[in-house]
């Protein structure tokens, strides 16, 4: 019988969870403003990761270097992406198929790209995190400025959502665009301001994945599931329900995963527990959350 | 000194291969606008359904049609969910299934092997038979079961039925008031088309004689989507046009990166290729090079006839 630290479960589904929290509310902002989910979201996610990477581990330079290495990387690949193909396209007329596939187009393009610059065998950090025991739960620094950062992120979204001009005019693009326009609202502005947020956030989350694990080309596209999965579980386009869908799909992952070893199966199979997550809700509510917060579950 | 032609053969088995999927993939985004994401996973269905039939000591014929059945069923089974909602959900749902599959076939060895794969024993073993004769027999395989695909996609689209599929595609509300179920249509047409992906994924296996997960990496599905894409979607001569185009630009890619020199990997180079290449046709010529092909049904030549004599 396997003897399980469930203290330490529940801290790394908090681990989790930050990160699917931080790779989820660039995807589901830009779905519910641009209308399309976005699949090259996982690049920006690994761009940032390796970006991060050149600084923290090639220039030596310190983490939290690497860490605005990251935000800067990954915004301007969120900037390009909206700029030079999903606004072109949506000027086109393009359909959501259209710019579901573009955004695989680019995927592959960008992913490709990093193999070729930074070759597709596994890095790893190799800095070193200072670790602590509380109780019996561990807890290394990464982990703490990881659920540190989500934290901040929290808070700076709820404020600039709730208390400015910008959040306005966000959450009106989202609700209606078409009314927005109307009200003399920069509805493609507001977009570009979103996407280069989003893939921001996106590379910070991409960043702790590498160095809390290991660096691959893949590593956004291992995250993309979990991420679609939040997204849905919250509710397209909804900040508030990404919140919690990403908590609970950290949870479900970590406590999953016990099981998954008490059972003798692959813990490859956790990808299996956030498709299982994203397949319900689409059978059971396909809102998610969202109609939690305000009518239409367009709420931002 | 007959290594060209050895090697022309080679692409033109692949282009069958890919065809047949190119067609398939019309039927479902091209007549009934469904986007299928996970194309690779009824293709890996049928591939592996047919290579553990075959290492059982079935008879190739068998293999095949187990394998199409399979991939349909399987096909059916995973669009339930996800049918009744909009298509992005569609292409999520799909995308991710073919991973999780994917996952599957690797971590359980018992079924095929795992990460080691499995090696396929091909369907006609003549021995003492040039390398040339055994392809030229591949090639008739393959285009047979073309022409089968091509005939049943062709009867599909020009019927009744074709022209309520593509009613759905343009506007699936007016078809619900026209009375159609339209939940039923399509779910018929993604099934359909995942029977047609497990033959194609069961000739495969059989001509390149070992599979392994590795084989069915997403990149699989956009190939074909480029393939449709690019030919011109709603039109199955186009789309299997846009077959031969990918295979040579694929192929050229490798040729001209042995004779340039170029300091890129030859596999990188060509994904970005068609990555880049998905975006652009998307953005100056999302119709395709074909346009959608014209209805043809007995009775509107009868008519056109008839309206030229009047």
């Amino acid at each position: 019988m396997v003897v399980v630290n469930w203290l330490q479960v529940l801290f790394n589904s908090a681990v989790t969870g930050s990160l699917y929290l931080l790779a989820a509310v660039g995807l589901t902002l830009t779905y519910g403003l641009t209308r399309f989910p976005n699949f090259a979201h996982a690049e920006f996610m690994a761009l940032g990761a390796y970006a991060g990477y050149t600084i923290a581990e090639q220039l030596k330079l310190g983490f939290p270097y690497s860490f605005i290495a990251a935000f800067i990387s990954s915004a301007a690949l969120g900037a390009a992406s909206y700029l030079l193909v999903f606004r072109p396209l949506t000027h086109r007329g393009a359909t959501i198929i259209h710019l579901m596939v573009a955004s695989i187009g680019l995927d592959f393009f960008v992913r490709h790209l990093i193999k070729q610059v930074w070759g597709g065998e596994q890095l790893s950090f190799r800095m070193v995190w200072p670790y602590f025991d509380v109780g019996p739960v561990r807890i290394t620094g990464l982990w703490v400025a990881l659920i540190l950062s989500a934290i901040v992120m929290v808070g700076v979204m709820h404020i600039v959502l709730t208390r400015t001009r910008l959040g306005k005019a966000i959450r009106a693009s989202a609700n209606n665009p078409d009314l927005a326009m109307a009200s003399g609202v920069d509805v493609e502005k507001i977009a570009l301001v979103v996407w280069i947020v989003g893939a921001a956030l996106a590379g910070v989350g991409g960043l702790f994945r590498a160095a809390d694990t290991r660096l691959v080309p893949l590593i956004g596209w291992e995250i993309l599931l979990p991420a679609f999965a939040v997204v849905i579980l919250g509710g397209i386009g909804s900040f508030y329900g990404a919140l919690i869908a990403a908590y609970v799909i950290g949870l479900a992952e970590n406590f999953g995963v016990v099981f998954l070893v008490m059972f003798k199966l692959s813990t490859d199979y956790k990808f299996a527990i956030a498709f299982l997550i994203l397949i319900l809700t689409l059978i059971l509510k396909p809102s998610g959350f969202g109609r939690l917060f305000g009518e239409g579950g367009k709420v931002v | 000194m007959s290594e060209p032609l050895i090697y022309v053969l080679d692409m033109a088995v692949f282009v069958g291969i890919f065809a047949i999927l190119a067609v398939s993939l019309n039927l479902e985004y091209g007549f009934t606008g469904l986007a299928n994401f996970g194309k690779v996973a009824f293709f890996m269905v049928g591939a592996y359904t047919s290579s553990i039939l075959a290492n059982m000591g079935f008879p190739y014929l068998a293999c095949i049609t187990v394998a199409t059945f399979a991939a349909g069923f399987v096909g059916f089974v995973a669009s339930l969910p996800a049918l009744k909602l909009q298509a992005d959900y569609l292409a999520i749902v799909t995308l991710a299934f073919g991973e999780i599959l994917r996952f599957i076939f690797k971590n359980e060895e018992w079924i095929a092997g795992g990460v080691q794969g499995i090696t396929v024993p091909s369907a006609i073993t003549i021995t003492g038979v040039p390398i040339q004769t055994m392809m030229l027999i591949q090639l008739t395989i393959v285009y047979a079961a073309l022409a089968i695909c091509y005939f049943i996609a062709q009867r599909v689209v020009n019927s009744p039925y074709g022209r309520t599929i593509r009613a759905i595609r343009e506007d699936e509300l007016a078809a619900q008031v026209l009375g159609k179920d339209v939940f039923k249509y399509k779910a018929q047409m993604f099934t359909l088309g995942s029977a047609m992906a497990g033959v194609s994924g069961s000739l495969f296996s059989q001509y390149v004689r070992f599979i392994d997960p590795y084989t069915f990496e997403p990149i699989l599905t956009f190939t074909v989507w480029m393939m449709v894409i690019l030919g011109g979607p709603a039109n199955n001569l186009g789309v299997i046009l846009g077959a031969v185009f990918v295979q040579a630009l694929e192929r050229g890619a490798r040729i001209a990166k042995d004779y340039l020199l170029l300091p890129v990997d030859p596999h990188n180079l060509r994904v970005m290729i068609i990555g880049i290449l998905i975006i652009l046709i998307l953005m100056y010529r999302p119709q395709g090079l074909f346009r959608e092909s014209k209805v043809k049904t007995p009775a509107l030549e009868v008519a056109s006839k008839w309206k030229k004599r009047s």
